[in-house]
């Protein structure tokens, strides 16, 4: 029986080819969109879950409440950890890691430097390894690294610093130019879906801080995780957390300090504490994924239902002879079920090669390593077998309970016809269903890319173009060095000009601290300080309003400030501000205000802008920022290295171009516009070749009756605007249902922006002309050429 | 084996019945071959949808087999079409999507009879209606004859004890007819397969052992041909 129903269901699908190349397209387009998104979110949940004790593990993340907002980090004060370690009970493991970095040098048996990097370390205790369960190749953490200057590597460390990971432990690497480390393990490589990619793990107990005993210190640097003990409930930390916190925060700061577990899973997925990796997809993207995906299947479905609905008419017949046989409506219901399964199947064919041609774009889109393997992941076959049986369900049940419910009286007789066939209300709510689908992605596409333009296109309030942020290292014979490279860089022809600074004027990478303005008591806001010479302000093009830029300096003696500072502390007048005393950092220096600048972007472009200090202090000075000559860019670049390489051979250059980091920024708004623009670009297609193959079949039904109006004189236009009416009213219908609902979704994703674009009426507008007018075209297009044909040809067979 | 009492068909419309049948009463044995006349409009196809169980009566009973099936559940209905009747169409309704031979499967498929069986009973039937070489043609590529020729070979295949054929000959040309006509005869005859049709032709019923004349809904004339 199954046999036999599988053949006819594929002559049935070669029968009307048209109808099955629309439903094979639709669906095969949706599976394929819906299989990427699949894999995509899969692997994203499928970060740090690679630890056996992967429930277990949690991270101490730090939290502060201001009368005025909140601020979130994933560090902790360096103390915590011992304490932590001492006080809490459930607590079977708990470990210190520190970010670092430099300039790692390996040397040869002569003792001639032979390898020169700059790369990112750790300071990790043992106990790390016992909370993550690494591989190891060689050596054992709980000896390796419990004293200090060891160094662990992972294999594709030790096979880049000395050929071959075999022969690294023993050998001796220097650190920072400093310390000489020793190799005492080697770890098997972590794969890419892991939010703590260390690849050089140095022993914690030779780490040097003058913030270990600091509890008032938190950097993002400093992480701190913890195993529970097996059985304990995280919940039940929160009393002896509440106690601990009272017990060692003693001194009263301007924030209420907070600390919570933070469970692994999350790691990757909170945006607020961010991670190691830098590689964050928050909950939201990957349900507004998910939304996309089954609005995908969907519409796709809705194709498959509208024309398969559409198409029992010329399957009523066959439905009564069948029911006279003696065929069971169960029975028919199966061989309807068999059709759209070998539809459906033959689309999730067609949709692994689309998965598999569309994968490396996909992969280069997300930055990810994403790949389409079915073998090598069952999860994703799972999931292809659940596709299809879903859509094989919900596109064919439904036609297959229409068309087995004819009666075999009226088939026989072929007095079913399209307004007795059933379905017809629930084909307009389908396509209703649809096009809202269809208007929402449109409407929401138009306002992600005029948020787009209006963040590329917003004053930064500082002008980024042709500035290259060159890194200086930090110790202190360096540092003496800085001023003469500055003065040389100065003679390259092309160079504008140049500053020593922390960081460039909007950066990812802030620091902020508490002050008192004009008076002891410390404001109730913290501020954000950045370190810039007297050239800062030229080089970046920041404007003054009040006041005079900052005098040549080493050490901090003036401040300037900026608006959004004298706004929160209620200053109209930015020349009252000039000569007034800043105490920063509980006192710790003490300067007047020089100077106030307009208002610039400190953050990326979604966050508001802070208040901000601006001094001069080499001491605080890691890059050195340098304007050039746009035209002669390359060739100044290339003399730049060479003149600091000349300066620092014991370090490795390295410099950013301020341009790039600023569309750093809006990399996850680029990701998000193009995913919409693709999928909305997909959603219109299917519906509207769906209703291709709806208009298809009413205009086919209508024959007669649109012969039988031109015999009685209508002409073709008249004919086309009849078949238009009703769709046109259905899209408009649909326009109706889905703008109301595409401001809601809109609105909410706009609030993520302090700087937003005003929502105008235009999107909805456009949304609207494009669904009507594609409509409109589609339609006239296939309706012309039934209007067209000869009324004899359809009036003589009967 | 058929006995109908006080058959009547209605449709009302604005509170007016229109009728289609009244006080229909009539047996039908075993073995009969029986022809449906009258003009058009006088409810024959009601009669013998009534009879095919397509429609319900609005009044009236009708026994089948001894077993009243006035109204009869699906599963119920369904068996006896599986075992009993066969349904022979003016316009022959085969499956366009099945071959010559899958037509005349498909009711064994429905019967659930076994694949060896179902080959057999199928090459049985080509053989007889002479149309082997027709069995992977698709309905289509067959003449009205022919197609008729399989649809009755169709409804042959389940082995039913009653064909119930409105106007089978109604779209064929009076050789075809003939053909058709006299293997009803045959079928009447040698394998004593009672027969209902549905027929506007004198010639026609003449191969029948029995007419029912329906003028407006109501027999008028019950006669027996004399051979």
């Amino acid at each position: 029986m199954f046999k036999l129903n599988l053949k006819i269901a594929l002559r049935n699908l070669w029968k009307n080819k048209g109808y099955t190349f629309i439903n094979i397209a639709g669906l095969s387009i949706g599976m394929a969109g819906c299989i990427l998104i699949f894999i995509f979110i899969s692997y994203q949940l499928s970060y740090d879950q690679q630890f056996k004790h992967k429930d277990r593990i949690y991270r101490v993340v730090s939290y502060w409440k201001y009368a005025d907002g909140e601020e979130f980090s994933r560090g902790v004060p360096q103390p915590l950890v011992p304490a932590m370690r001492n006080d809490f009970a459930m607590l079977d493991q708990v470990a210190a890691i520190q970010r670092s970095g430099g300039v790692i040098k390996v040397k040869d048996e002569q003792g001639n430097i032979r390898l020169k990097t700059d790369e990112r370390a750790f300071f990790v205790e043992p106990s790390f390894f016992k909370i993550f369960d690494y591989q190891w190749l060689q050596g054992d953490p709980e000896k390796g690294l419990a004293t200090p200057n060891t160094v662990a590597l992972s294999q594709e460390m030790a096979t880049k610093l000395f050929g071959d990971w075999h022969k690294a432990v023993g050998q001796v690497i220097n650190y920072r130019n400093k310390t000489d480390l020793k190799v005492t393990g080697v770890f098997a490589d972590l794969p890419e879906n892991n939010s703590n990619p260390i690849k050089i793990a140095i022993a914690y107990a030779g780490y040097e801080s003058r913030n270990a005993k600091n509890w008032a210190a938190v950097a993002d640097a400093s992480e701190c995780y913890v195993l529970l003990k097996e059985g304990a409930d995280v919940d039940a930390l929160r009393t002896p957390m509440a106690a601990f916190i009272k017990k060692y925060y003693v001194e009263k700061g301007v924030g209420e300090e907070n600390h919570f577990f933070q469970p692994l899973s999350e790691i990757h997925k909170d945006q607020r504490y961010g991670n190691i990796a830098n590689k964050i997809t928050g909950m939201s993207e990957i349900y507004g994924l998910m939304v996309i995906g089954l609005f995908l299947m969907i519409t796709a479905c809705i194709n498959f239902i509208n024309l398969a609905t559409a198409q029992a008419v010329s399957r009523s017949k066959e439905v009564g002879v069948r029911k006279v046989m003696g065929s069971r409506r169960k029975e028919l219901v199966v061989q309807f079920l068999t059709e759209t399964m070998t539809l459906t199947v033959i689309a999730l064919l067609l949709a692994c090669a689309v998965t598999e041609a569309v994968m490396p774009r996909m992969a280069a889109l997300f930055q990810e390593k994403l790949s389409f393997s079915l073998f090598q992941e069952p999860v994703i076959f799972l999931f292809m077998l659940g596709l299809v049986l879903f859509v094989g369900f919900l596109a064919g049940f439904y036609p297959a309970l229409v068309m087995s419910g004819f009666s075999p009286a009226l088939a026989i007789k072929n007095k079913i016809s399209m307004g007795n066939s059933g379905g017809g209300n629930l084909r307009k709510i389908l396509v209703i269903v649809q096009f809202a689908i269809t208007i929402i992605l449109i409407t929401g596409t138009l306002v992600i890319l005029q948020q787009m333009k209006y963040m590329r296109e917003k004053p930064l309030g500082f002008n980024p173009s042709a500035i290259s942020l060159i890194d200086l290292p930090g110790d202190s014979l360096s540092i003496l060095k800085y001023d003469i490279l500055k003065t040389r860089i100065l003679t390259i022809p092309g160079v504008r000009s140049a500053a020593l600074c922390t960081s460039g004027p909007s950066s990812e990478d802030n620091s902020f601290s508490n002050f008192s303005f004009g008076s002891s008591k410390d404001a109730d806001f913290q501020v954000n300080v950045k370190s810039g010479d007297q050239d800062y302000i030229k080089t970046f093009g920041l404007q003054l309003i009040a006041g005079r830029g900052l005098s040549r300096s080493d050490t901090l003696n003036e401040f300037v400030v900026n608006e959004t500072l004298l706004r929160k502390l209620n200053m109209k007048d930015p020349e009252q501000a000039i000569g007034k005393l800043i105490h920063l950092g509980g006192g710790r220096y003490s300067a007047p205000v020089v100077g106030v600048v307009k208002d610039f972007n400190n953050m990326n472009l979604r966050e508001a802008i802070s208040p901000i200090l601006l001094f001069s202090s080499k001491a605080h000075a890691e890059s050195i920022a340098v304007k050039m000559d746009a035209r002669q860019l390359p060739a100044v670049m290339k003399e730049v290295e060479v003149m600091w390489n000349s300066y620092f051979p014991d370090y490795v250059y390295d410099s950013h171009f301020m341009d790039d980091n600023i569309s750093k920024y809006y990399e996850s708004e680029q990701v998000m516009g193009t995913l919409f623009k693709v999928f909305a670009g997909v959603i219109i297609f299917i519906s509207f070749i769906g209703l291709f193959g709806l208009i298809s079949f009413v205009a086919t039904q209508r024959t007669k009756e649109m012969a039988i109006r031109k015999v009685l004189g209508a002409s073709t236009f008249e004919l086309i605007r009849m078949l238009n009416t009703s769709f046109i009213l259905l899209v408009f219908f649909a326009n109706l249902v889905a703008l109301p609902i595409a401001y809601i979704f809109v609105s909410k994703w706009l609030t993520r922006y302090t700087y937003r674009i005003e929502m105008s009426i235009w999107p909805f507008v456009i949304a609207m002309l494009i669904s009507m007018v594609i409509t409109l075209i589609t339609v006239s297009l296939r309706s012309y050429r039934v209007a067209k044909t000869n009324p004899i040809d359809a009036l003589k067979y009967e | 084996m058929i006995k109908l009492e006080n058959i009547e068909k209605y449709y009302a419309n604005k509170g007016l019945k229109s009728y289609i049948l009244r006080h229909v009463s009539t047996t039908i044995q075993q073995g009969e071959f029986v022809s449906i006349m009258g003009p058009s409009g006088a409810g024959k196809s009601t009669l013998l949808n009534i009879l095919g169980m397509l429609e319900e009566p609005t009044y009236g009973t009708y026994e089948f087999m001894g077993e009243d099936v006035t109204s009869l559940n699906e599963r119920k209905r369904i068996e006896l079409y599986r075992n009993h009747i066969g349904f022979v169409f003016q316009a022959y309704h085969l499956i366009d999507e099945m071959t010559v031979a899958e037509n005349i499967e498909a009711p064994l498929l429905y019967k659930k009879i076994a694949a060896a069986e179902r080959k057999s009973r199928v090459a049985d039937m080509l053989d007889r209606f002479n149309i082997v070489g027709k069995k992977d043609l698709f309905p289509n590529q067959l003449s009205g004859g022919q197609q008729q020729l399989v649809g009755i070979a169709r409804a042959l295949a389940a082995q039913p004890s009653i064909i119930l054929a409105d106007e089978p000959t109604g779209n064929l040309q009076s050789a075809q007819a003939l053909q058709i006509m006299e293997l009803f005869k045959k079928l009447n005859e040698e394998e004593g397969i009672t027969i209902i049709q549905v027929t506007h032709s004198e010639i026609n019923a003449g191969y029948g052992s029995r007419i029912l004349h329906l003028l407006d809904g109501v027999i008028k004339e019950d006669l027996q041909v004399a051979l």
